[in-house]
């Protein structure tokens, strides 16, 4: 391989460059409750398994399988005892891209996306199963990547999540609840979104939970979100809904704003954290390898 | 009394804009339209409780609210609102402003440095001050006029609200150094009020003039405003010249001060400019001081007396005199021979020169009872048993005897002279129906009365003084009395005085006249300040109604030959005391008295309206405008 081979080496995707593809790929998702689908997977389980590492010992009862039973220990202790090894089954990993116009604003879909292929390439070199969904229409029609794994599933997670485009006013509850409908499979399920709905997220993270998925929310705001900075008498317009709201004197209402917005990020959390799941919220403009290598491994959710 | 008038009360329509400024500002609202990504949060803190609040709901509509009290103050100034500070209200007003000497007095002086910057400030420019601010504070519906006066009044506006006319005019008063009459302006305002009707006329003045004045008042009110008081001041009140036997003149130089004046001055006296003598001269409050310089009389010479004091003196003009002093000479009297008794009295008098035959010179005293020498040239005559050609027809002398009933004895001619047993075989008896003021009609005078007609009778013209005694004092017992000598005397004492040969006096400012020049030649007259005027001698060769306002050197040349040059001073002693009166008394005995009080105006609010209005505009443009330049779109 010559120098300028190596200089030229052409790029995976056009979400990331190569240096954090090859950085990504020594990370793992970290899940809390191992939520596993039972096909034999790489995740060990709680639950006593056939893999080749050990667990634990345990008295044979009459039924077990003497397959299991240590002779060494029985030959020294003449008594029979089982021995346990470590179950691994298959972990899913579920990425749902809200793609709505909201997103569109301000790089936050762009962001979303780097966000999903990040996750997914480190779900597929953990041998987990990738599908991806992503919902932009009113109706809640979502796209929908079906379950695939293996490192040569890869450029396939990447060019779907690439071609996700932002329009429509789908809402995220909505496009949960409709990509469940299809979903099988237990696993971690990576929201990204604004969150910024009228509707009520109670249900589709419930679903969520059911459904055995471990929720992992991002909320991905741009700079204006985060910090408006307006003035005088405003005609808001909603640019998924077209809806308008005047607002007279908004600089006054700035501080008010910046209440409620974490207010709702208050909200967001806890309702994850009560579904045994994580929520973090982040800036469209943030560095991208600050929030995959720093923030996200400080939290605990990739390692 | 309404503190509150509005002079413009119907453009009180103009209210109902607030009608349409409403209804524009709900319809036209442009708010601009700013693209978010979500409404949620915003619609959460518009619903807010703390938006909702009154005082957010003000601050929703602030805008509405700013507009809506532009329109209230604009409105309001339309109306034209005034605060009335007068009890009665005037629409034309009168001002009389006096300018006269006593007016350029400035105020009393003080160590302390905002007294100090009063004391700079003239009487005339506090009144102008005051009158300035009625200017100012003038509402559409009133009008002024302006009369400034001194020794007479002038009329510098009509009656106008048109400021800038009134400023002017204001601007254009100065100071004449002579002394006021109120009387004038009065008379001048009674002749404005047979054209306009007034109900106030207001006086601004120091009040340095008679307490009583002989006018007659046809306006209902009087506002008589007086200047505060002026400071100390010392001046030349006087400077006279007296003849002394010995060919000299004595100049007495008068020094007074206003009544709180006291301190020590100079009176520097100079001969046709080379000083002749100075010396210091004490005041005391109220007092005054008189000094006297000796100055030989061999020739004509201009004297020239300048008070020089030594603390603060707030009038300046009555600093300077001048005096002119005549040659003196012997008086030339001409005596008909047919009256020895005359001739004889004569001699014993000095400094005289008689002559019996009659010549072409002038003389200054003719004595005759001969028509025919009533030709000749003389400054003074007396005519024995002369009838003057004009009184020929009213009056008759009569072959009967006759007494003296009563004669002036304040007359200068009679000073001293007792007529009472005057025996006088010719009697002069005027014609029936014919009195006193027939013959003063006529330019007469009468000193003496007899039975039946005036015996001695007096005429002054321009250019000399006749005596007609209408008896012949040889038909009578008056060359044997012993009054006839004191009469011939104080007959040549008024020859001299006549002739200027007694005493001389310093001009006075006002009006010049009796200057002898050549007949009708037109001569220009330059005054001290301003410009030079033109006038024409008379046939007589006297100029007369020469205005001399201010003091100072006139020079009057013809041609560019110089004829004269008269020195002209205040020499008033009521201007220089500035005394002010209280109270004027009329001739119905009603009386104005004087209020040191500020002048009251009723005060426009429409310019703090205005301002306001401007202050609402400029703070809502500020307000909405702060941020234009970071605001997102």
């Amino acid at each position: 391989m010559t120098v300028e081979s190596i200089i030229h080496k052409p790029q995976l995707t056009t979400l990331f460059g190569n240096d954090v593809l090859d950085r990504l790929e020594r990370l793992r998702i970290s899940s809390r409750r191992r939520f596993t689908s039972k096909s034999r997977g790489e995740h060990l389980t709680g639950r006593g398994g056939a893999s080749i590492e050990f667990s634990d010992y345990r008295d044979y009862a009459p039924g077990d399988d003497v397959r299991f039973v240590d002779w060494n220990v029985f030959a020294r202790l003449n008594r029979p005892y089982l021995k346990l090894y470590h179950q691994e089954e298959e972990m899913h990993v579920v990425l749902l891209v809200d793609a709505s116009a909201s997103m569109g604003f301000e790089g936050k879909l762009e962001r979303a996306r780097q966000l999903a292929g990040a996750f997914g390439v480190m779900g597929l070199r953990g041998s987990e199963r990738v599908s991806v969904g992503s919902f932009n229409s009113a109706t809640g029609a979502v796209g929908r990547l079906p379950p695939c794994s293996g490192r040569a599933s890869m450029t396939k997670v990447l060019r779907f999540i690439e071609q996700v485009q932002p329009g429509g006013d789908a809402p995220v509850e909505a496009g949960i609840e409709t990509f469940l409908k299809y979903h099988v499979g237990r696993g971690i399920v990576v929201v990204l979104s604004d969150f910024l709905t009228f509707g009520d997220l109670r249900r589709a993270f419930n679903l969520l939970f059911s459904s055995g998925l471990e929720l992992m929310a991002v909320q991905v705001l741009g700079p204006t979100e985060i910090d408006p900075d307006v003035t005088g008498d405003l005609r808001m317009v909603d640019c998924e809904t077209q809806a308008t709201l005047d607002v007279t004197s908004a600089n006054d209402l700035v501080d008010l704003y910046q209440e409620y917005r974490l207010a709702f990020e208050r909200r967001l959390a806890a309702l994850s954290q009560q579904r045994s799941g994580r929520f973090l919220s982040i800036g469209s403009e943030d560095e991208l390898d600050w929030v995959l290598f720093d923030l996200m491994t400080r939290k605990g959710w990739v390692q | 009394m309404n503190l509150l008038g509005f002079h413009a009360v119907a453009n009180a329509w103009l209210f109902a804009l607030i009608a349409p400024l409403v209804l524009f500002y709900f319809l036209k609202l442009k708010r601009p339209r700013l693209q978010v990504p979500s409404l949620v949060l915003w619609r959460q803190v518009v619903q807010d409780k703390r938006v909702n609040s009154p005082f957010q709901r003000f601050k929703r509509n602030l805008l509405l609210l700013l507009q809506l009290l532009l329109l209230i103050l604009l409105v309001t100034a339309a109306l034209q609102p005034f605060l009335q500070r007068r009890p009665q209200r005037a629409t034309r007003t009168p001002v009389l402003l006096d300018c006269s000497a006593s007016m350029a007095a400035l105020g009393p002086a003080s160590d302390a440095r905002a007294d100090a910057a009063r004391q700079t400030v003239s009487r005339l420019q506090a009144a102008r001050q005051q009158v300035g601010k009625m200017v100012d504070d003038l509402l559409p519906d009133e009008e002024m006029c302006i009369i400034s006066f001194s020794r007479t009044a002038r009329r510098r506006t009509d009656f106008t609200n048109n400021k800038r006319v009134l400023r002017k005019a204001l601007e254009d008063i100065e100071i004449e150094e002579v002394p006021s009459n109120v009387e004038e302006a009065l008379r001048m305002t009674q002749a404005l009020s047979r054209n306009v009707s007034f109900d106030e006329v207001l006086l601004l003045s120091d009040g340095n003039f008679p307490g009583r004045a002989h006018v007659q008042l046809s306006f209902s009110r009087l506002n008589y405003r007086r200047l505060p008081k002026a400071g100390a001041n010392i001046g030349i009140t006087s400077l006279s010249a007296r003849r002394r036997a010995s060919r000299d003149w004595d100049v007495f130089v008068l020094v007074e001060g206003s009544a709180d004046a006291e301190g020590a001055a100079t009176v520097q006296v100079d001969r046709d400019g080379q000083p002749l003598g100075s010396q210091k001269v004490f005041v005391s409050k109220g007092g005054e001081e008189r000094i006297m310089f000796r100055v030989g009389g061999e020739k004509a010479s201009t004297i020239e007396a300048r008070l020089v004091p030594e603390q603060a003196d707030s009038l300046a003009c009555d600093n300077v005199a001048y005096l002119h002093l005549p040659a003196l000479r012997s008086l030339q009297v001409y005596v008909s021979p047919s009256l020895p008794a005359y001739g004889h009295a004569l001699r014993a008098i000095e400094s005289i020169n008689v002559h019996t035959e009659p010549s072409e010179a002038s003389y200054d005293l003719v004595i005759t009872d001969r028509a025919e020498d009533l030709n000749l040239e003389a400054t003074t005559r007396l005519c024995v048993g002369i009838v003057p050609g004009d009184l020929s027809e009213v009056i008759q002398v009569k072959e009967q005897p006759c007494a003296v009933v009563d004669w002036s004895r304040t007359a200068p001619l009679l000073h001293y002279v007792e007529l009472g047993e005057l025996s006088i075989m010719h009697q002069p008896c005027c014609r029936e129906g014919i009195t006193d003021s027939d013959l003063e009609n006529n330019g007469y005078e009468v000193l003496a009365h007899g039975d039946k007609g005036p015996l001695l009778v007096q005429k002054q013209e321009p250019d000399r003084l006749s005596f007609f005694l209408l008896f012949h004092s040889d038909h009578s017992t008056l060359p044997y009395r012993v009054g006839f000598p004191v009469l011939v005397s104080n007959l040549v004492q008024v020859a001299m005085q006549q002739a200027g040969l007694a005493e001389a006096r310093g001009l006075q400012t006002g009006v010049l006249g009796g200057i002898v020049l050549r007949p009708s030649r037109r001569v220009t007259v330059r005054p001290p300040e301003g410009a030079a005027v033109e006038q024409t001698t008379d046939e007589g060769g006297v100029l007369s109604g020469v205005p001399a306002p201010r003091v100072g050197y006139y020079r009057i040349s013809e041609g560019g030959e110089l004829w004269a040059r008269l020195g002209v001073a205040l020499l008033d002693a009521s201007e220089t005391s500035l005394q002010g009166v209280d109270k004027i008394t009329f001739d119905e005995e009603l009386s104005v008295a004087a209020s040191a009080k500020e002048l009251k105006t009723d005060r426009p609010l429409w310019p703090i309206l205005a301002l306001l209005a401007f202050c609402v505009m400029l703070g809502e443009w500020w307000y909405f405008q702060r941020g234009a330049g970071g605001g997102t779109q």
